[in-house]
């Protein structure tokens, strides 16, 4: 038996299990996995965005050596359609091409040298058609349709009011215009889609994926695939990144498609870097038209906000992504008229897709900026103007939603406001050397928990005693590199009083781990994390309730777990968890816990289409700063210090949460200085890194991660999520800091140096008055 | 079938080897030749390897000059005691060349091989005055950069040459070595301008000398005697600078890219000169 611990797991610092395995490149990712009779699954993808099909001819490619197959949309069996909303997404193309990189044949071959030979011998003709790359010409009447089914390319569309639904600008004394568009962004996780599969002897296929939802997967597949959902199990390993960019099926159908013709044999698939580049799905662009209208005071009054997302060919979440980005277009404050009009747009385009922060970045790049305009134009303290604005509990959202769960901006307001970086500011700014200048940068941030209404966002914990007497917890949720694994570790070991390392953890596995919904929406560990508590707990019940039934006399309370064991309070004597484990029988050794997480009850009024999950009710919040330096010469900006300040309520592992922290604002920097995914007509413009710019170490400043803990009652010790706040708030913060340092009107990220010097010489002529 | 690779220990068993391997490839540090392997997806039937040669390796002061082995790595270069004393101009453009694993592999001959306009090493070495020397079965020869360098990709190293290293006069006494390199990012980034350096000032405050090189603003290096005769005698001041701007736009041909526009790499044709008032 081990020592107890000295300090409590909950709330302090402890090493992921993950580290030292993935440092020393000892992890096993879908991507890792090789057998000597492993043979390799590829695709054949359209090289133009829209196009009829007008032959596709395989026969050179089957009579290759070295080639099991070569299967094409008439080999697909069931309803060949994917999509998690709308089933939209053909497995393989059978007519119409709607996408640079659309698959129209998959090949399994021996090796990747014989399955690169079959994919060039497949003979691919394709007739053009007039497509659309801009989603303002897709609403256009008479605009050529993406999909028969969408007769305006309309995706999905929200209209939201609250009071007078913001008619009337003429009444406020102040009014903001601001209009930004917005880049698409690539996910650029390490490990790119990957994955491997066999048929099993008894004809059950089984999967390893790189993927943030093994359950809903699992259940698409079956429906798309006509296989019963018993024959199919997918393990999840842990993930070399995911960002949303795995929020879905992406090597998956092929692999069960391929498996099919391995005979037994395991079947790998692994897209290169520019595989993953032309075909994996995008963080949304669009175009956000603000009108804000303000009393003399500062006060907010309205809002009137017009929101284009480019969805791309096929709609996967993107109706979804477009509500948290309605959701969220009128930031944490209290705003009495508000009219939001969202509309997600089919094109021919890359697709787009959920990518860490789902659609609140894009809101908050155009609400912070009119909130520093407007401060601007009132001569005010952008962050007393924030203050001013900010909701308390028991306020009205701009949707109109209550909010009545923990809020914690004003107290991120404050603590920003206290800290030095924030106090000095002034004098840093004047500290710039010749042809620099220096600007700050505040933005302020909240990001809605979960799945929002109508969608069940619940999680199964499972955690089992061995008969060695070792605690299973199950991971229900994919790790896909933020942590949650090491922190249910935490979570169990807490309940049952074991040292965190002793707990052994089981990674998704459709056989094994019990249902949950996927590893997303800040919620991976909110939500599972209390289904954990409860199943902990009913763990700890039993197994005193065990010990007392076996000890004549006694009763559950007095027994308590120890580190390795179980000790009687009153006679000292203690008995291991093997013991206690072999005296009983194998149900008694699982305990499960079922866990829903809560959804707002108010009615609202909104009209949707196609749109699913606002609003939401429990919400983090964030303020930041962005300290940087413009050269006049380059227009080459340097994010010299950052001030992230977070409250997501308790925190149970804060070196976790730092490390979501500086991720997250490090994607941020990414998107408002570096990342722009071009497509030109449809066609890539980014084959692979060369031509798509990523932050590295010295483009990213030391980061002050601050972090404001208030108890939210609903989460598991007290916690919310933290996994997509940081990346919300740094665009705008960036973009402030831009129009303070230089007076130019940043409303085009990313701000690359050239754009940055050209509004530098423009802005000679023309004062940001706004 | 697999591709040969070939570690000759010297120049003449380079020779043996290349002469019985003519189609094979050359290779040093490989962080071009890799590059296009998979762009090209075409495999040479052999690589040559030089690293081991050790006449590429050598840095010798010659009195007046020093020569550089092309052998020598970027990560080299940035600890090598004799560079930093006479071609301090040369370590502050690789100081900022690609990124830590980049500098300990490729090399100095790589870089002029390559030719690219963008290559880093090449503005200081054309303020270096420097020369190529080149090496083949039957002798060496040696040419000046601006003959070396043809334009991108194509330099006039003949078939059965290899590039041996460079020799520039010393210019440790040049008061101002000075190196800006505008890229889309801090590190790993190719170019998009550049302005190599080097000026003497008189004790009464006027220029004495100067030469100043520009890269990735054309197919080769841009550096012309007609801006530094207009610089010459001249205060280093922002009016100076700004009195050779028409000169500098007439020089350059930059090209429109993914990177930049035209228009962005003539602004910072010009920009980047102002940075010797601010930094000097």
């Amino acid at each position: 038996m081990g020592q107890i611990p000295r300090t409590s797991p909950i709330g302090t610092d402890a090493t992921r299990p993950d580290a030292w395995t993935k440092v020393s490149g000892r992890e096993t990712y879908a991507a890792d996995f090789y057998a000597p009779n492993m043979v390799w699954a590829g695709l054949k993808r359209a090289s133009v965005p829209c196009a009829r099909i007008t032959s596709l001819d395989t026969s050179r490619a089957r009579q290759l050596s070295g080639v099991l197959a070569v299967l094409t949309a008439e080999d697909v069996p069931g309803s060949n359609a994917t999509g998690l909303i709308h089933k939209d997404q053909p497995i393989l193309v059978q007519d119409i091409i709607r996408r640079q990189g659309d698959p129209v044949a998959l090949v399994v071959a021996e090796t990747r040298k014989a399955l690169d030979q079959a994919l060039e011998s497949i003979d691919l003709e394709l007739e053009e058609l007039p497509g659309v790359y801009d989603p303002q010409a897709a609403l256009a009447d008479g605009a050529p349709l993406v999909h028969a089914h969408a007769a305006d390319n309309v995706i999905a569309e929200i209209t939201a009011r609250k009071g007078d639904g913001a008619q009337d600008f003429d009444r406020y004394p102040l009014c903001i215009e601001h209009t930004v568009t917005l880049p698409r962004q690539e996910h650029a996780f390490l490990e790119t889609e990957a994955g491997w599969a066999r048929q099993e002897a008894d004809g059950r296929i089984t999967l390893t994926v790189s993927t943030q939802s093994p359950h809903r997967d699992r259940l698409e597949l079956s429906e798309a695939l006509e296989i019963d959902f018993q024959d199919l199990r997918i393990a999840a390993p842990f993930l070399g990144g995911g960002f949303g960019g795995k929020d879905g099926l992406n090597v998956h159908p092929y692999l069960v498609l391929a498996a099919r013709q391995a005979d037994g044999r395991p079947v790998k698939m692994h897209w290169p870097r520019s595989e993953s580049f032309l075909a994996g799905t995008k963080r949304m662009p669009g175009t956000l038209t603000y009108r804000l209208g303000a009393e003399e005071d500062g006060r907010l009054a309205a809002l009137d906000c017009r929101i284009v997302l480019d969805g791309g060919a096929y709609s996967h979440l993107n109706g979804e992504v477009l509500s948290m980005c309605v959701e969220h277009a009128g930031g944490p404050y209290r705003i009495p008229h508000v009219h939001i009009h969202g509309r997600c747009v089919y094109t021919n385009n890359p697709p787009g897709g959920p990518f860490r922060g789902f659609g609140v970045p894009q809101a908050a790049a155009g609400m912070e900026r009119c909130m520093d305009i407007l401060a601007k134009r009132l001569d005010m303290d952008p962050l007393h103007l924030r203050r001013i604005n900010v909701l308390h509990k028991g306020e009205k959202a701009p949707l109109g939603n209550t909010v009545n769960h923990s809020v914690g901006i004003d107290v991120c307001l404050d603590r920003t406001a206290d800290h030095p970086l924030w106090r000095e500011r002034n004098t840093w700014r004047e500290q710039a050397g010749r042809f620099k200048r220096r600007g700050v940068g505040l933005s302020c941030v909240w990001h809605g928990m979960g799945y929002g209404p109508k969608v069940a966002d619940y999680a199964t914990a499972k955690i089992e005693l061995t008969e060695q007497g070792a605690f299973l917890v199950d991971v229900g949720v994919t790790d896909m590199g933020q942590g949650n694994a090491g922190t249910y570790a935490q979570i169990a070991a807490e309940i049952l009083n074991q040292d965190p390392g002793s707990m052994q953890l089981v990674l998704p596995d459709t056989d094994l781990t019990p249902p949950c919904c996927s590893s997303a929406a800040s919620r991976t560990t909110y939500t599972y994390g209390r289904a954990l508590i409860e199943a902990a707990r009913a763990m700890h019940k039993r197994l005193r309730e065990k010990a007392a039934v076996m000890s004549l006399g006694s009763r559950p309370e007095d027994f308590v777990l120890i580190p390795g064991g179980i000790r009687h309070l009153r006679t000292d004597r203690q008995m291991s968890l093997s013991a206690l484990s072999r005296k009983l029988n194998p149900a008694e050794r699982i305990s499960h816990s079922h866990w829903q997480a809560p959804q707002p009850p108010d009615v609202l009024d909104l009209e949707t289409k196609n749109a699913l999950g606002l609003p939401h009710c429990v919400f983090s919040h964030a303020v930041h700063v962005a300290f940087l330096e413009v050269d006049e010469l380059t227009g080459q900006v340097r994010v010299l210090d950052y001030l992230a300040v977070t409250e997501a309520g308790r925190i149970i592992n804060p070196q976790l949460f730092h490390q979501q922290i500086q991720g997250g604002v490090a994607q941020g920097l990414g998107y408002a200085l570096f990342e722009d995914y071009e497509v030109q007509n449809g066609r890539t413009r980014c084959p692979g890194f060369g031509a798509y710019v990523l932050p590295m170490s010295l483009d990213v400043p030391d980061i002050c991660s601050q972090a404001v803990q208030i108890h939210e009652e609903s989460g598991p010790f007290g916690m919310k999520g933290v996994g997509e706040i940081p990346v919300d708030a740094v665009l705008p913060a960036v973009a402030n800091a831009l129009a303070d340092a230089c007076g130019i009107r940043p409303d085009r990220p990313p701000f690359t140096p050239e754009r940055v010097l050209g509004a530098l010489k423009s802005s000679t002529t023309k004062d940001e008055s706004a | 079938m697999g591709t040969e690779v070939f570690l000759p220990q010297s120049l003449p068993e380079f020779w043996d080897v290349h002469g019985s391997h003519p189609d094979a490839a050359i290779y040093h540090g490989g962080t071009d030749v890799l590059v296009r392997l998979k762009e090209t997806g075409r495999t040479p039937p052999a690589y040559i390897c030089l690293e081991r040669i050790p006449e590429l390796q050598a840095v010798q002061d010659c009195g007046e000059t020093l020569f550089v082995g092309a052998g020598l790595t970027h990560a080299q270069i940035l600890i090598e005691p004799n560079i930093a004393t006479h071609w301090p101009l040369l370590p502050r453009a690789v100081a900022v060349l690609g990124s830590p694993p980049i500098r300990h592999t490729g090399t100095l001959g790589g870089n002029l091989g390559t030719a690219s306009p963008a290559g880093d090493t090449l503005p200081p070495l054309y303020c270096l005055q420097a020369e190529v020397h080149v090496v083949s079965a039957s002798g060496r020869r040696s040419l000046d950069i601006r003959d070396f360098i043809l334009g991108p990709g194509h330099t006039a190293l003949q078939p059965g040459e290899l590039i041996l290293g460079v020799q520039a006069p010393k210019a440790g006494d040049w008061g101002i070595p000075h190196f800006e390199k505008v890229g889309s990012r801090q590190a790993m980034t190719c170019s998009l301008a550049s302005l190599a350096a080097l000026i003497k000032i008189a004790p009464g405050g006027c220029i004495q000398d100067i030469r100043l090189a520009w890269g990735s603003l054309g197919p080769t290096v841009i550096c012309s005697k007609a801006i530094h005769r207009k610089a010459l005698g001249k205060p280093l001041n922002i009016q100076t600078l700004n009195s050779l701007a028409d000169l500098i736009q007439e020089k350059i041909s930059p090209i429109d890219d993914q990177r930049a526009s035209i228009h962005y790499r003539r602004q910072l044709a010009q920009n980047l000169m102002l940075r010797l008032v601010s930094d000097y």
